[in-house]
């Protein structure tokens, strides 16, 4: 019996040596090959057993005679933590023990109140981190003693899950003495017997430079979202300024890139004139020329954007140039047989018929032109997003740098996306303009290109 | 030996009273092309070669002539010099008379590659001459309209030359060509690249044109019906160095058509050219040493 052929592409084999596949399933390859990488991210992140060999300090307490102190969101390694740990409590067992015996605590009570504000401050994190506190009364002596008071007589449901029997203990043990003395915060009323510390609690957690998406999206989020102080560069702004340098740099070395190189193109005069320097010019890196940049345009823009223009502009040339020279050549003696000379060979032949090549190697060229960027933006007085992303770095915050990097790679990658949609639009006779769809928008937009539309009718 | 299917051939050098007529008529028109001694040397890692030879001829005012010969013979050279798209090694050329310097508008030449400016519409090719010559606007587009109507592509004019297919880039090269009103126009294997079909329409197109309008067309082919079914005289040439083994005239009576193919005028010149560009030992069939891959009794022919 003969099995019906079925049709479609369900019987289309996924590999097959250059045969393109059904616009679905290029679709969803498009669309998986963003989310791989996410989801490797996200494995790596959110699964504890894969990696993470750093705790992450949820809660911490200064150690005595130590002088490293951590605090709640520091990075420790998973073979430290135990000591830490470990410290605290033999120091509580020291503190209980005192208690017991009735011996007089060293210094006077003035110092030892304090030392107990310090120490009831401690879950002052952890609980802004729950949610049991708002962010703004992290440092609110009342409200932080109102946190003590909830967790020790169980008003928190959430307390017995998030906490650590041993911390619970002794919170509750604290709190006897806490509400022995107030039952609201008084720096005066707080009891002059040294307090049980916090026992260091942590989650596992991978290294600081590899922060979870959730937080590198939510800060990024409050980066430019947050209110700043009046001296502080907004986020937006900073974006521009590095905006404006690419775009600034690179229209400048196209102002004067392209006509040299199709100059070099077309005439064998210039090439042998201008190129055999620029060759050896373009092996000098960029950012060699830094501090010479700065020194004759002095700080500010003008040396970033100098950086960019001579990083791109001696490639520019040699790539426009090369373009220009595999142009057909046959093109250029129809034109010749046709009366066309110099001038209007260059105008009406070399110049439109190189153009689509020279609009892809300007979206190739812009690309590197944010490469120098990240560069420039370091030389001078340091600003834009490349400033933000050194401090932030420096301070290891690893999640206020993710999206800043994320965000120039959107930037470039939109913008690439943006032009080679153009590209269609305004070479219509270019083979691979006419495979392509036009959507109603696309429609409209060729139809206002069209210059015909405008011409009047004999 | 006697093969019963070959027939008897005139010589092709018996023309009828009509075609001598045609001759005489042509060498009393003046001359619009005169070649003399044109020689062209290329120099390459191995030495010179010497492509063209001392190369002589005159073609009249509205003659067609076509140039053959085996490849490597310089036929391609000998029209790109006259197009002034390459130099003479020495010797010269006139045309009307004078010596051109380099390409230009006079000399109008159509490439077997369309060599159509892939972005302009087919009536923009069409304008990029009188454009060039600096034509209003007006005047241009409406003689292209003109020269698109004649080559029958009206409903192309706005088409781009890649929705186009080979036949029609051709044609749109010719209108090209001609829009520009040159004195001679030169053809460089036009229709080289074309199926057999679309060629045969292509030569039938070529006549109707150069039969209305004042064209005088030096012809490249390497094939020797589409020689005699176009031209008046051949210009046959050999190879190593390129040299004149002969200007043939055809003796095919004018106006032309397909059926013409089996007049024996037209067998007789196609033997001849046949002798002059493939001599005889060229063609003795040699055995290939191929072993037996089928079934005997398995005949194939």
């Amino acid at each position: 019996m003969n099995k019906p052929v079925s049709t479609g592409s369900a019987r289309r084999p996924w590999l097959a040596i250059r045969k393109d596949l059904t616009p679905h399933r290029q679709l969803f390859l498009t669309v998986c090959s963003f989310l791989l990488p996410l989801a490797i991210w996200c494995l790596f992140s959110y699964t504890p057993f894969i990696w993470h060999p750093d705790m992450k300090l949820e809660i911490s307490a200064d150690r005595e005679n130590v002088t490293v102190v951590y605090t709640a969101g520091d990075h420790v390694s998973k073979e430290f933590f135990p000591t830490i740990v470990s410290e605290v409590q033999a120091e509580n067992v020291q503190i209980l023990a005192n208690r017991e015996a009735g011996i007089e605590p060293s210094g006077s009570s003035s110092r030892i109140r304090r030392a107990n504000q310090k120490i009831l401050r401690h879950i002052a994190t952890f609980a802004v981190e729950k949610g049991w506190l708002p962010r703004n009364d992290r440092e609110n002596d009342q409200a932080i003693y109102e946190i003590w008071k909830a967790v020790a007589t169980d008003k928190i449901p959430d307390a017995k899950r998030r906490l650590t029997n041993e911390n619970l203990a002794i919170i509750e043990r604290n709190w006897d003495l806490l509400s022995t003395r107030s039952d609201v915060f008084n720096s005066r009323l707080l009891p002059e017997t040294p307090l049980e510390k916090l026992v260091p609690q942590g989650k596992a957690a991978n290294p600081v430079y590899l922060p979870d998406p959730h937080e590198v999206l939510l800060q990024g989020w409050s980066l430019f979202t947050a209110d700043l102080a009046d001296d502080e560069t907004s986020m937006s702004d900073r974006y521009f300024h590095s905006l404006r340098i690419v775009f600034f740099g690179f229209f400048l070395s196209c102002l004067i890139g392209i006509p040299i190189g199709i100059l070099c193109g077309a005439y064998d005069f210039f090439s042998k004139l201008f190129e055999p320097f620029i060759d050896f010019f373009r092996y000098m890196p960029a950012p060699a020329f830094s501090t010479l940049l700065v020194a004759v345009f002095l700080a500010h823009d003008a040396p970033k954007i100098a950086l960019v223009f001579v990083g791109t502009f001696f490639q520019m040339v040699l790539v426009v140039s090369n373009t220009t020279r595999l142009l057909d050549e046959s093109l250029l003696e129809a034109a010749q047989t046709l009366g066309a000379k110099n001038l209007s060979l260059l105008r009406r032949v070399i110049i439109p018929g190189i153009l689509p090549n020279l609009y892809n190697d300007m979206r190739i060229l812009l690309g590197w032109s944010w490469t120098w960027l990240v560069i420039a933006e370091l030389i001078g007085v340091k600003s834009g997003l490349t400033e933000f992303i050194e401090t932030q770095g420096r301070w290891r915050n690893f999640d206020a740098v993710f999206p800043i990097i994320i965000l120039i790679g959107i930037t470039g990658f939109l913008t690439d996306q943006f032009l080679s949609t153009c590209r269609s639009y305004l070479f219509p006779w270019t083979p691979e303009s006419a495979e392509k769809k036009r959507g109603p928008i696309g429609r409209f937009f060729a139809w206002v290109i069209n210059r015909d539309v405008y011409v009047s009718p004999k | 030996m006697s093969n019963p299917h070959t027939v008897e051939l005139p010589s092709y050098k018996e023309q009828s009273p009509e075609v001598a007529r045609h001759f005489a008529e042509i060498r009393e028109r003046p001359v619009k092309l005169e070649i003399k001694n044109l020689c062209k040397t290329f120099q390459n890692a191995n030495g010179s070669v010497n492509v063209l030879n001392d190369v002589s001829l005159k073609v009249h005012r509205r003659e067609f002539v076509s140039v053959i010969g085996p490849s490597g013979c310089g036929k391609s050279t000998l029209i790109r010099i006259l197009a002034g798209l390459e130099d003479a090694t020495s010797g010269s050329f006139l045309l009307d008379g004078d010596q051109p310097h380099g390409p230009g508008a006079d000399r109008g030449m159509v490439f077997q590659s369309y060599t159509l400016f892939p972005w302009l519409t087919v009536k923009k090719n069409v304008m990029f001459g009188l454009e060039v010559a600096e034509r209003s606007q007006q005047a241009a587009e409406a003689e292209a309209r003109e020269w698109i109507d004649l080559v029958g592509l009206t409903k192309f004019a706005d088409a781009y030359p890649r929705q186009l297919s080979g036949g029609m880039k051709q044609r749109v090269a010719i209108a090209r060509a001609l829009a520009n009103q040159p004195s001679i126009l030169f053809m460089d294997e036009p229709f080289g690249a074309l199926d057999a079909q679309t060629r045969a329409q292509m030569q039938s197109h070529l006549l109707q044109i150069w039969r209305n309008v004042d064209i005088t067309v030096l012809f490249v082919t390497h094939d020797l019906e589409e020689a005699i079914y176009l031209s008046d005289r051949i210009l046959v040439l050999k190879a190593h160095p390129g040299e004149v083994l002969e200007f043939v005239e055809v003796p095919v009576s004018r106006p032309r058509s397909p059926q013409q193919f089996l007049q024996p005028e037209f067998l007789a010149t196609k033997q001849r050219l046949e002798e002059l560009i493939h001599p005889r030992r060229d063609i003795e069939e040699e055995a290939l040493p191929i072993t037996r891959m089928t079934n005997v009794g398995d005949e194939a022919e």
